[in-house]
């Protein structure tokens, strides 16, 4: 063969050779190197929604309460920074912030990548990018931020590291506030810039969350959280919870646990109880505030009035179970008016009742228990979410057919408000109605989202129901005012002013058995002008695990403070001025 | 009768048999371009719409410069106005407000009352 032709078949081998190559790459392998030249040449990112703030009312003007700042991390790589340098400047930027020890972080110069600084604030991030260190960078991120440090820790929550938020508001609702995330993909140049260029380009904007206004008033929270700190001190308990509500439309004014926690640092707690909202979601069982719905329920059945009376012997007894009353004076003996037996808090008084609902004087029957059940239940909404829009718990109360054993005993128990599982909120809720004229709110935190400024998306406050009568609300609120009168705290109520309430002072189960050891103590009281209808409701819880606590000596004293402020606070003023 | 085969014009010159008289008498031949030059031509013009079209691409990616970086100075811009509202509301807030020099620096307030007749 002539070197021509062999040079010849030579070429047409290569040649066939690189056709059956190219074959094989552009007409098999197309898929697979679309795929890949499509990883190399495109850009996709998600575009972060930004979460949603939360305020609070200052006034009229709506303050951020929860916030969203941009940190940064700082990283290292090990094999690239100058370890003398690197310790010496970014030691001084970082302060406290830093989270590594450098021994640790240049022990093994193989690695890339060693976080150590976290949350940074810009300023620092902005003097270590000017520092032009080789092998430190900056990674920025979001973080929530809580102006107000731990103002309304529980009724705020906070946010996870993974951004979901958790407890409070921040939880429950989450979803408004996180937004939706959105899409970015499309053809990049080598410097990953986005080049408008291709036909494939998506952008699908991000949507942010949604601001929320709450409806409460940042001031009168603070002052709230402020007195109930030094009434810990003051009075010796380690837990206080209170509530302070309009009880003409249902909106929660102040909403305060103690303790509470810094949200910004909500794993520096001793234990996962700070986080618990008391006021929704720890029912626990109300007492003798449970009277009020009680002698309510008589009422508006038309068995008893203020002056009805009935034979005191400071104990009665059901199903063969004594009920005593809290106080045993002997004064008491006899023929008692319901007024005194709610001055008095007679738990002789409210089984009573539930004889009367029955049609009878010395028997508890079934009318009595379902007019009861009915009224506590269907009415008040006792034992049942208010709907807030907070987790809450449901709590307990049992329907006449749900109680195996002791049915009787157990509704006379429950007029006095044992034997029941309550939150504070279904108690302040349905006091509420009893007091403004029978008109049941939906119990509301939020007062609507914040929009170019303005609080848009307001849920209209309307009347869910009505529990009672005008005429038993009137009734109810004299006797809750004549109460407070005689219940020893006359005198400190200023002249002009209509105020209202009731102790309340439960056991509490331990080991399955009432505990004489430990009680928690309750008040919830109105206020307001002479005359007009009642302007707030405040109600107080004290307790501590394993102490007792009164209604009377520890609850009320707490209310009477709180009362003061809100009274001023909300420039009430007395009748006749 | 067959017309006139010769006849002398004007100006004494003879002219052919079979033209009549006053036509035109002028022949025009088509010329056409060469092969090399209309393949100059159209590379020509190929090479000036691809030029419009790289200037239009690179006009769109410096479009896409620009964007980027406007995007990414906006991006600054709103993470330093969030910082900015974050140490505004700090400084707002009730505790700092409380615990400010101007407010230890205030007189108690004292109890006031209703003027009643």
């Amino acid at each position: 063969m002539s070197r021509n032709r062999f040079l010849k078949f030579g070429l047409l081998a290569v040649m066939a050779v690189i056709v059956a190559r190219l074959f094989f790459i552009q007409i098999v392998q197309h898929d697979y190197w679309t795929e890949k030249a499509a990883a190399q040449q495109t850009l996709q990112y998600t575009l972060r929604a930004e979460r949603g703030e939360i305020y609070m009312m200052d006034g009229d003007e709506p303050v951020a309460v929860a916030m969203n700042s941009t940190v940064y991390t700082v990283i290292v790589d090990p094999m690239l920074a100058d370890p003398n340098e690197t310790k010496a400047k970014l030691t001084e930027i970082l302060g406290d912030k830093r989270v590594a020890e450098w021994d640790d972080v240049f022990a093994d110069r193989s690695l890339r990548y060693y976080i150590v600084g976290n949350n940074v604030e810009r300023k620092a991030a902005e003097k270590v990018a000017e520092a032009e260190l080789d092998g430190v960078w900056l990674q920025a991120n979001t973080k929530r931020v809580y102006p107000e440090g731990g103002l309304a820790s529980t009724v705020l929550g906070f946010v996870n590291a993974e951004g979901v938020g958790q407890y409070g508001i921040e939880g429950a609702l989450n979803d408004e506030l996180t937004g939706k995330d959105g899409l970015l993909k499309t053809v990049k140049d080598v410097n990953n810039v986005a080049l408008s260029i291709g036909d494939d380009n998506v952008k699908v904007p991000a949507e942010d969350g949604d601001d929320i206004v709450l409806t409460i008033d940042r001031n009168m929270q603070y002052q709230v959280e402020k007195i109930l700190v030094e009434q810990t001190k003051t009075l010796g308990y380690k837990n206080i919870s209170a509530l302070v509500m309009n009880p003409n439309n249902g909106e929660i004014l102040a909403m305060a646990n103690v303790p509470g926690y810094d949200p910004a640092d909500f794993g520096n707690v001793e234990g996962a109880e700070e986080y618990v909202n008391h006021v929704v979601e720890d029912p626990y069982e109300p007492a003798s505030v449970c009277k009020t719905f009680a002698f309510a329920t008589g009422m508006e059945y038309g068995v008893m009035t203020a002056s009805s009376t009935f034979n005191n012997e400071n104990v009665t007894y059901v199903d063969n179970w004594p009920i005593k009353n809290s106080t045993q004076k002997t004064e008491l003996l006899g023929m008692v008016d319901m007024q005194t037996a709610f001055n008095w808090s007679l738990n002789t008084g409210s089984t009573q009742v539930l004889r009367w609902l029955g049609g009878s004087e010395t028997e508890i029957n079934a009318q009595g228990r379902d007019r009861l059940y009915d009224y506590y239940y269907n009415h008040f909404g006792l034992g049942q979410a208010t709907g807030i829009e907070l987790y809450e718990s449901v709590g307990l109360v049992y329907a006449p057919d749900e109680v195996e054993y002791g049915v009787d005993s157990t509704y006379a128990n429950m007029t006095f408000g044992q034997n029941m599982q309550v939150t504070m909120l279904q108690v302040a809720a349905a006091f509420s109605s009893v007091i403004n004229g029978g008109e049941f709110y939906t119990p509301t935190i939020v007062k609507g989202k914040l929009k170019d400024g303005e609080i848009v998306d307001a849920t209209p406050r309307k009347v869910v129901r009505k529990t009672v009568t005008q005429e038993t609300s009137a009734a109810m609120r004299e006797m809750l005012y004549n109460t407070r009168r005689a219940y020893r705290a006359n005198g400190t109520d200023k002249a002009g002013y209509y105020i209202g309430g009731k102790t309340g002072t439960a056991q509490v189960i331990k080991d399955g058995e009432y505990s004489f050891d430990e009680t928690v103590a309750t008040y919830i009281g109105f206020g307001g002008t002479e005359g007009e209808n009642p302007a707030y409701v405040i109600m107080v819880r004290v307790w501590e695990d394993g102490k007792t606590a009164g209604g009377e000596a520890q609850a009320l004293p707490v209310f009477n403070v709180l009362n003061a402020y809100v009274q001023d606070y909300l420039k009430i003023k007395p009748s006749g001025n | 009768m067959r017309p006139q085969a010769t006849y002398t014009t004007r100006r004494g010159t003879t002219m052919s048999t079979s033209w009549s008289r006053n036509q035109n008498i002028v022949r025009h031949k088509a010329k056409s371009l060469g092969t090399i030059s209309n393949t100059m031509i159209v590379g020509m013009l190929v090479l000036i719409v691809g030029l419009i079209y790289v200037a239009q691409g690179t006009q769109a990616t410096n479009y896409d410069y620009e964007l980027s970086a406007i995007d990414d100075e906006i991006a600054e811009l709103e993470a330093r106005k969030e910082d900015l509202a974050v140490e505004k509301a700090r400084l707002t807030s009730i505790a700092s407000t409380e615990n400010s020099e101007v407010a230890n620096n205030m007189e108690s307030a004292t109890n006031s009352g209703f003027v009643t007749e």
